[in-house]
């Protein structure tokens, strides 16, 4: 079971220990109600499973929301006793790093693998909702298609040039001061959370409608995160050129939802303003150079 | 692609920026002058100034600072209305900006879906209540102007005509719609419409201001955001104030001691017109006759 030390503003919505003896610690089942679909749009229903944890003495450590996905796996049978299928669901490194788990919860959007049960259902008998993101294609049940984000990072070179015909050597020294700005930006594991909560951003099922659909502020901030680095910066122009055109920064709402969301505390509006510095700026040159 | 989709995203950023810079100059601009002297119908009354000209027993009988707000008031509106220069290129700008700013923000708006219910935070309310103001706002100032400037009385309730000439008691009529000042059913319904309008366009313009500073990139760190906030959260409240005290003030001026002094005044006005020709005319005379004589 992960031990996650969960800070996120998202869990204190359902928190809520109870003192009886079913309580946090003790043994109880659970409702989990999932809304599941064959694809994107069909058959969608909701189901709902009962998951039973073990007291605390008989586990280790904290039980999350994968977890319980995987002891429905092994025996999927809803509350009403019909036999269903195992939940369809990404994951992958357990511990909030890697962004794939991501769902929405109880209303709203977060990991699950970091998502204590013990947090959002401490007593016997209550309820867990699961849900898809709503902003991407449901591939099935919980899996979603977050290709159109992948395809943004893409559109602003979220990469460092490091490829050519000869050595390119170390790279440029940093600053202290930059690096923390840089190392905080690096965290972001594209999971999607500000996506899914930013008003902005709206499903887009058409593949060939992503170039002017809103990039997001993962994406923004990404831009900010390698034109900030000495070799990344050499591709400045063209990042500030996409995020200058539709889809772009100036489809920004300001309602400043990504920067609540972000698990990884991204200083998300922060990013988007000094984009938006940027951008302004390099419009400008661009109007009295011609270049 | 549809035509009119490809000319947005061909001028995707001179759009959106014009967008953003007509929100400030002209119209906001225009709405810190507007509220300042329409709330001169509070603050009239301890402008000494207003009453100098006026005659004593007037002032004294409908009261010194009645006749200093409704006097302030008035000189303001016919100063605007009389010595302004160009007023009507002033008059297509704002309405171009405004037509341009409320268009383009309806676009605009309609590429957002509004998600409070799930995410209750206070600056996801402010991003929902912007686009909600914006609706409301054009459509009261649509009716404002076309009732008052346009003349489009059949819209006012008493079907009174506001006249620059009698500024406090003829929008007092409009706003609680009878001749007498009185007040109607439909004249509070009008005053409330007032009331929500001026509160919406007064929050829109705050709001916007601040969110314009980081569009423009001019806010970047949470604490230079928020610093910029406590601003435009001051100038938004001294705004509503003014706002809200012009409306206040009109709709509860005594409409007949206004009417007294806006007609003192306008005596008083062609009195002046009169005066300063018959003083020059003469010397010029007699100095023509002078020179023909000699
Ligand atoms: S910025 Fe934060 S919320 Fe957005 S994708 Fe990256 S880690 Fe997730
Ligand atoms: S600040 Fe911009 S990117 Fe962030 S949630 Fe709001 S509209 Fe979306
Ligand atoms: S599995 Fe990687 S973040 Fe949850």
């Amino acid at each position: 079971m992960i031990q996650s030390n969960d800070d996120t503003d998202l869990a204190t919505d359902t928190r809520g220990h109870a003192a009886n003896g079913k309580g946090p610690s003790g043994a109880r089942t659970i409702r989990v109600r999932i809304k599941r679909a064959d694809s994107h749009g069909k058959n969608v229903r909701w189901e709902e499973f009962k998951v039973d944890l073990p007291s605390a003495g008989e586990r280790d450590g904290a039980i999350n929301v994968i977890a319980c996905l995987q002891q429905i796996a092994s025996n999927p049978v809803t509350v009403d006793g019909t036999r269903s299928t195992p939940v369809t669901y990404e994951s992958g490194c357990l511990e909030e790093v890697c962004g794939s788990c991501t769902m929405v919860i109880n209303g709203k959007v977060r990991q699950a693998c970091s998502c204590l049960v013990d947090d959002y259902a401490p007593n016997d008998g209550d309820l867990i909702t699961l849900e898809p993101m709503s902003k991407f294609p449901v591939v099935r049940d919980l899996w979603v298609d977050r290709s159109r984000l992948f395809k943004a990072l893409a559109s602003v070179k979220a990469w460092v040039p490091i490829d050519g015909t000869y050595d390119l050597g170390e790279g440029p020294e940093e600053t202290p001061d930059e690096q923390q700005t840089r190392y905080k930006l690096s965290t972001c594991m594209s999971c999607g959370c500000c996506l899914e909560a930013c008003p902005q951003y709206t499903l887009e099922e058409d593949e060939s409608k992503f170039d002017e659909s809103f990039v997001g502020a993962a994406v923004i901030s990404q831009a900010r995160y390698f034109n900030m680095h000495e070799t990344g910066a050499t591709m400045k122009k063209q990042r500030l050129d996409t995020l200058a055109g539709p889809g772009g920064i100036n489809n920004c709402g300001n309602s400043q939802n990504c920067v609540k969301v972000c698990p990884k505390e991204i200083p998300l509006t922060e990013s988007i303003a000094a984009m938006g510095r940027s951008v302004t700026l390099h419009r400008i040159k661009e109007f009295f150079s011609g270049r | 692609m549809t035509n009119d989709q490809s000319f947005m995203n061909k001028h995707h950023f001179l759009l959106r920026r014009l967008h953003s810079l007509t929100g400030i100059v002209p119209i906001g601009l225009f709405l810190i002058g507007h509220l300042t002297t329409n709330s001169s119908i509070i603050w009239g009354a301890i402008n000494g100034r207003a009453t100098h000209a006026m005659d004593p027993e007037l002032v004294e009988g409908v009261g010194k600072a009645t006749a200093g707000q409704v006097g302030t008031f008035q000189h303001e509106v016919t100063f605007i209305n009389e010595s302004v220069p160009f007023l009507i290129l002033i008059e297509i700008t704002l309405w171009l900006s405004i037509a341009f700013h409320s268009i383009l923000g309806i676009y605009y708006a309609r590429t957002g879906k509004a998600n409070t219910k799930r995410y209750e935070y206070q600056g996801n309310w402010r991003y929902t209540l912007q686009r909600i103001s914006g609706y409301v706002g054009i459509l009261f100032i649509v009716y404002h102007v076309a009732t008052l400037r346009w003349g489009w009385t059949w819209l006012i309730p008493g079907g009174t005509k506001w006249d620059y000439e009698y500024a406090s008691s003829t929008l007092a009529m409009a706003l609680k719609g009878s001749e007498t000042g009185d007040w109607t059913f439909l004249g509070v319904l009008v005053s409330l419409l007032y009331l929500l309008g001026v509160t919406m366009l007064v929050f829109h313009f705050a709001n916007g201001l601040w969110t314009a500073a980081i569009t423009w990139g001019v806010t970047i760190t949470a604490k230079a955001q928020r610093n910029w906030g406590y601003v435009c959260a001051a100038l938004g409240a001294g705004l509503m104030a003014a706002g809200w005290g012009a409306l206040f003030g009109f709709l509860f001026v005594d409409v007949q001691a206004a009417k007294d002094i806006e007609e003192e005044m306008l005596r008083k006005k062609s009195a002046d017109i009169v005066e300063p020709e018959a003083v020059s005319m003469i010397p010029a005379t007699e100095h023509t006759l002078v020179a023909i004589e000699a």
